[in-house]
């Protein structure tokens, strides 16, 4: 069930990965063209070597001639020749790691700021889990390739084509001859390749199962004590764990067949080829020793990058995947609705005005039909209604999280859509039902970005909202860090904050959605009296699941299944005796039926 | 070397699989000592002249013939040990799932999940490669490492041999402390990684407030800084990194040069065959790997301890409410009584509860209310047995509740809690959590009794829709009913509801209460609540304040008593009395 939904959350980008991926490079010429200069210095020395040692065979070991200089001139190139390539080879890939390293920060902000920009349709769909390893163990994934490419890939890549060189430089016949292993390490990679995708696949499900198992489990722990089911999870995880061993049996099996064991067969056949090939000459004359010497030592060397790169082609597997899945976020069209027009309108008198709003989440079911409204300068506009009757939804699209597609809402006679982000966001302020707190200090959540608010703005702001008393009681008061979640305060503490927050913006309009459901009656109280403070000279939108919080609203809106059923004032929706009145009764009245008989 | 005798115990479960697994990785290394030989041999047969075709092919089908075999060993010795090392990993996670479900949630409000999380998977992981790249690093360094060194002494020189092999423990002392500075390194890396991942996380989570106050450009500047950081740790890593494989070329380069340095001196003097001489250097060759292997040994070695004893740690942690010895397993029964002197949580010093004495005779409703963080869900989940009480006691029909088993104390209870925990499950999976073979006419009776049922159908696969991070989002009223269907399914006798109609409105809160009332007669219930219209009924209220009850009653008495009740109350209701067009409502 799971692949399914990940389907329909999740858009890939097929097209151009390794276009696009090569495409970050781009800004790192300078860089890389540095780096293949060193690690052609390098090569060149690697390759040098041998060549030092057929020379030193040849012309000086075999007819035992000895004579001290030239000796010592080799002596010393070959030793030089060593410490070239190792201060090259580091330099290399240092370098090569340093740019994949950018490469991938660059793609992580990007990611990241892309994020930012996308609709909640967007977030509403897509599960923060995996949202999160798109940003974080996707790239890491991509930073894999990009290292493994830039440094082990490219630089085997060249090593082996110096090893060559080197071999065409000596003989030309056995090098020829020595061609005849590409098509064979070729096939090997290419058939790995591709019986590993299937393999790896797969593991890669079952260990995402496997966490996400893990994950659920320890979240719900008290549950599944509460509850009992220890023993059942116990079993459910033990299956996962199983399949996810299975899996990776496979995959050692896969690994064992056609990794090092099938390289060192190619390499065997390599050396029969070369030994044959100078046995074969022997039969007819003298062989250069130095020659054979440098061939089988080339051929010792040639097979470790090999090695290096079919270890890493697994890697190449998941980056791939991985890079679809960042490109195909990059790509996501379900961003967050932008100001349009050129016009730059500021929010003053604070008028809010829906006309006509019809709105679907899904687009098939509207949840909201037909709203019309206007909430005149300072005014008190109350929405109330059944669960799930749409009035999250009004807020929604005030707050300008979903587009407008039908109807127009309007502030200050502007439609909503052509206010920038900045004016919308410091001139609305909302309050949440469920007060979300970053991690970081009391004032750092109520000062959030704007890092010009005075200490003196920020306590005012909890004085105002009368968080000030629970604050100064805090060991570290206004520094007191907020653990994850704010988990150590209670909900009415934390959504005391987080009026405080919104009030420190010192917004216009204030949205709030049902912004005293979590808090205790006793704070309620106190809230009610900020409330007030608060609404006075704002336009508020309000959400409220007890009508008592809402009653001095200026006009009520009572929403039944996405249409607004009455409207008006609560003594005359009172009187009207309709939706409301009966609402009200069930909060309020005595006349709740089957009271009496609880007694 | 600790991990190997802390592992002691896999070994020797999976004892037949390691020894066969080294007998074949021998072989393999002793094979591949083979083709070095043979091509001396030839050098020497071409130089000397005496090569024949015949010969040739002999040497040839030999090298075929050890081909084959190689490939066989290296085969089964690496499904046998990494085979190995992957059902420890599995054995492993399987006995950690195991002992988490049997800790307390003083546990789980200690940890972090993500930490348990990287306990679960990286120390694992570690673990794993201990024992089976551990292994093979130990084996093949050792007997690969001894076999070259005795091959290249006897069918070579032994002098040359010490000689040549001067230069090579520096390059285990060195790769042993690049791999000591790499793992410290490695470690910040991963912590930069994983406050980058903390951030993301953070981010997603509070997607609505960031959006709502346009914190957006705020929040990329904080990521930028957080990745940024994750850049420079892996730099440093890089660089520590970068240092093996030059300092191998060069060391090996040194042990080379040394080898023919001294080799052609042989060769001069007559000890020594230009063909000795290049199986000599191939063997050399060979030594690269083991000496390698020796310094990345006690990385892993060390790593692997590291996450060994964290995982045993964890192992090690006692469940701290555990059953009594000869706990009754009959499920408790009859009235509830608190009988609370004090009571802290653990390690902490303030005082959540203090002298509550209460009785809920069986059947009855008591409802408990009073400000936040009065003590009133504390009460509720000591009775759930999530803490235990060291100054005073909670019985049930007359059994304090530690006396019976904490199975059965929790079959008893039917508990829906402040925060609604569901999982990545359809919701009649979820209903049926504590009965997962109910029927689906039992899931809908009490989804209707939680008012739930209507939403459900409204889904769009019905029952069948998947909630959750993979599936559609309910919305908090709807997970509240969803979690007190799953409560009453069970059917228990006593029912917890932990403030748990705080997010489902008024009139759905009385459906639902109405519906209590007549399906449980007889059966036990307490509700925690902030709104007092949720506990207007109960036979019993207790208001709570700092952790005592500061007025009991029904609502009749505590209207007259004139306390916080009262006054709340009155509060909630002035405004009706007024609105009514000023008509007397009557209490």
């Amino acid at each position: 069930m799971n692949s399914e939904s990940d389907r329909n959350s999740e858009r890939l980008s097929g097209q151009h990965v390794t276009k696009r991926l090569l495409s970050y490079l781009k800004n790192h010429k300078k860089g890389l063209a540095a780096a293949f200069v060193m690690l052609f210095i390098a090569t060149a020395a690697d390759v040098l070597g041998p060549i030092v040692m057929k020379v030193f065979i040849d012309d000086y070991l075999a007819p035992r001639h000895f004579p001290i200089g030239p000796l010592v001139l080799l002596a010393v190139s070959f030793v030089g020749l060593y410490a070239i390539s190792a201060l090259f080879h580091y330099g290399q890939s240092l370098l090569f790691q340093k740019i994949a390293l950018r490469v991938i920060q660059k793609m992580r902000v990007d990611v990241f700021s892309k994020v930012q920009h996308l609709g909640l349709a967007f977030f509403d769909r897509t599960p923060g889990g995996s949202l999160v390893s798109r940003i974080t163990n996707d790239t890491e994934a991509i930073k894999d390739l990009y290292v493994s490419v830039l440094s082990t890939w490219v630089s085997s890549g060249v090593m082996m084509i110096g090893i060559f060189t080197g071999m065409f430089f000596l003989d030309v016949r056995l090098a020829f001859l020595c061609m005849i292993l590409m098509p064979f390490i070729l096939a090997l990679m290419w058939g790995y390749r591709k019986r590993s995708a299937a393999v790896y696949r797969v593991t890669r499900v079952k260990l995402s199962q496997l966490n996400a198992k893990l994950n659920e489990s320890l979240q719900g722990m008290a549950m599944i004590q509460a509850m009992r089911q220890e023993k059942r999870l116990r079993r459910e995880f033990g299956q996962i764990n199983d399949e996810h061993k299975t899996a990776m049996l496979k995959n050692v099996r896969l690994n064992s067949l056609m990794l090092r064991s099938a390289v060192y067969s190619v390499y065997l056949f390599g050396l029969i080829l070369i030994l044959s090939f100078f046995g074969v000459q022997s039969f007819g004359g003298a062989v250069q020793i130095g020659v054979l010497y440098a061939f089988v030592n080339y051929l010792d060397r040639f097979f470790d990058p090999i090695n290096q790169i079919m270890q890493q082609l697994t890697l190449f597997q998941q980056a791939t995947v991985s890079a679809e899945r960042v490109f195909g976020l990059l790509d996501d069209e379900r961003t967050a609705p932008v100001k349009k027009g050129s016009a730059t309108p500021m929010i003053e008198k604070g008028r809010v005005e829906f006309r006509n709003v019809t709105f679907s989440y899904d687009g098939k079911t509207d949840v909201l039909k037909n709203i019309s409204f206007a909430a005149e300068p300072g005014e008190t506009v109350a929405l109330v209604g059944h669960t799930g009757s749409g009035k999250s939804s009004i807020i929604n699209l005030l707050m300008r999280f979903y587009p407008v597609r039908r109807g127009g809402i309007y502030i200050d006679g502007e439609p909503l859509d052509t206010y920038a982000d900045r004016e919308l966001r410091s001139k609305v302020g909302l309050v949440l039902q469920d007060p979300f707190l970053f991690v970081g200090s009391v004032a750092d959540n109520i000062r959030l970005s704007h890092q010009d608010m005075t200490d003196e703005a920020v306590r005012k702001a909890a004085q105002f909202v009368q968080a000030d008393h629970f604050i100064e009681k805090l060991p570290n008061q206004y520094h007191e860090q907020i653990g994850e979640r704010g988990a150590a305060f209670s909900s009415g503490q934390r959504q005391l904050l987080s009026f405080a927050r919104t009030m420190a913006q010192n917004p216009k309009i204030l949205v709030l959605d049902e912004a005293t459901a979590h808090v205790d009656t006793e704070t309620e109280e106190a809230i009610q009296v900020a409330l007030e403070k608060m609404r006075s000279g704002r336009t508020t939108i309000a959400i409220a699941h007890r009508l008592s919080t809402i009653q001095d609203a200026d006009q009520i809106l009572v929403l039944h299944r996405g249409e607004i059923v009455e409207r008006g004032t609560h003594q005359s929706l009172l009187e009207a005796k309709g939706l409301y009145y009966k609402m009200y009764q069930l909060q309020h009245g005595k006349t709740v039926p089957g009271r009496s008989a609880a007694r | 070397m600790r991990i190997f005798a802390d592992l002691w115990w896999f070994f020797r479960q999976e004892k037949w699989k390691y020894l066969f697994g080294i007998f074949f990785l021998m072989c393999s290394s002793f094979l591949s000592l083979m083709p070095p030989y043979v091509v001396g041999v030839i050098v020497d047969d071409i130089r000397a002249q005496t090569l024949t075709p015949l010969l040739l092919g002999k040497w040839i089908v030999f090298l075929i013939l050890i081909g084959i075999v190689y490939y066989f060993t290296g085969y089964v010795w690496r499904l046998l040990i990494f085979g190995s090392s992957i059902i420890l990993a599995q054995q492993l996670r399987r006995d950690l799932f195991r002992h988490f479900t049997k800790l307390s949630p003083n546990f789980y409000q200690k940890k972090r999940i993500g930490d348990l999380m990287a306990h679960a998977t990286n120390d694992i992981n570690a673990v794993q490669n201990a024992a089976g790249e551990g292994i093979l690093t130990l084996v093949d360094s050792i007997t690969m490492g001894t076999m070259v060194i005795v091959t290249m002494s006897v069918l070579i020189s032994w002098e040359l041999t010490l000689i040549a092999l001067i230069p090579m423990p520096i390059m285990t002392v060195l790769t042993m402390y690049y791999g000591s500075l790499l793992h410290k390194r490695f470690g910040k890396a991963q912590a930069a990684f994983s406050d980058l991942n903390d951030k993301v996380q953070e981010n997603v989570s509070g997607v609505r407030v960031v959006k709502a106050f346009g914190e957006e450009d705020a929040q990329i500047g904080t990521f930028r800084q957080a990745s940024k950081d994750v850049v420079d740790k892996n730099v440093a890593v890089a660089k520590i990194d970068g240092l093996f494989n030059p300092t191998i070329t060069l060391i090996v380069a040194c042990c080379f040069f040394l080898a023919i340095a001294f080799g052609a001196g042989r060769v001069v003097d007559g000890t020594l065959t230009i063909g000795g001489l290049t199986s000599f250097t191939l063997y050399l060759g060979k030594l690269v790997w083991p000496m390698l292997a020796f310094g990345w040994l006690f990385n892993l070695v060390e790593r692997g301890s590291a996450s060994y004893d964290r995982i045993r740690n964890l192992l090690a942690v006692k469940p701290e409410i555990v059953d009594e010895e000869h706990a009754l397993r009959k499920v408790p029964s009859g009235d509830i009584h608190y009988a609370i002197h004090t009571f802290s949580y653990p390690g902490s010093e303030t005082v959540v509860l203090q002298s509550i004495d209460c009785t809920v005779e069986k059947g009855r409703t008591l409802g408990i209310v009073g400000r936040t963080g009065s003590g009133k869900t504390t009460l509720l989940r000591l009775l759930l047995r999530e803490f235990d009480i060291s100054d005073g006691r909670i019985e049930i029909g007359g059994l304090p509740i530690k006396r019976t088993t904490r199975d059965a104390l929790r079959s008893a209870i039917g508990y829906v809690p402040q925060d609604h925990i569901l999982f990545s499950a359809t919701i009649a999976e979820n209903i049926a959590f504590a009965r997962p073979d109910a029927s689906r006419k039992e899931i809908e009776r009490v989804a209707r009794l939680a008012n739930i049922h209507d939403d459900i159908l409204q889904f769009p696969d019905g029952y069948e829709t998947v909630v959750g991070e993979r599936g559609v989002t309910l919305s908090g009223g709807q997970k509240q009913r969803v979690s007190i269907a799953r409560a009453l399914l069970a059917d228990p006798e006593i029912l917890i509801f932990d403030d748990s109609l705080s997010a489902v409105d008024a009139r759905t809160e009385v459906a639902i209460l109405q519906a209590l009332k007549k399906e449980r007669k007889n059966k036990t219930t307490l509700i925690s609540a902030h709104r007092l219209s949720a506990v207007e009924h109960a036979d019993l209220i207790i208001v709570m304040d700092e952790g005592r009850i500061a007025e009991r009653g029904t609502h009749r008495e505590l209207m007259k008593n004139h306390g916080w009740y009262a006054e709340v109350y009155r509060h909630q209701q002035l405004e009706s009395l007024v609105l009514k067009g000023g008509k007397a409502v009557e209490q």
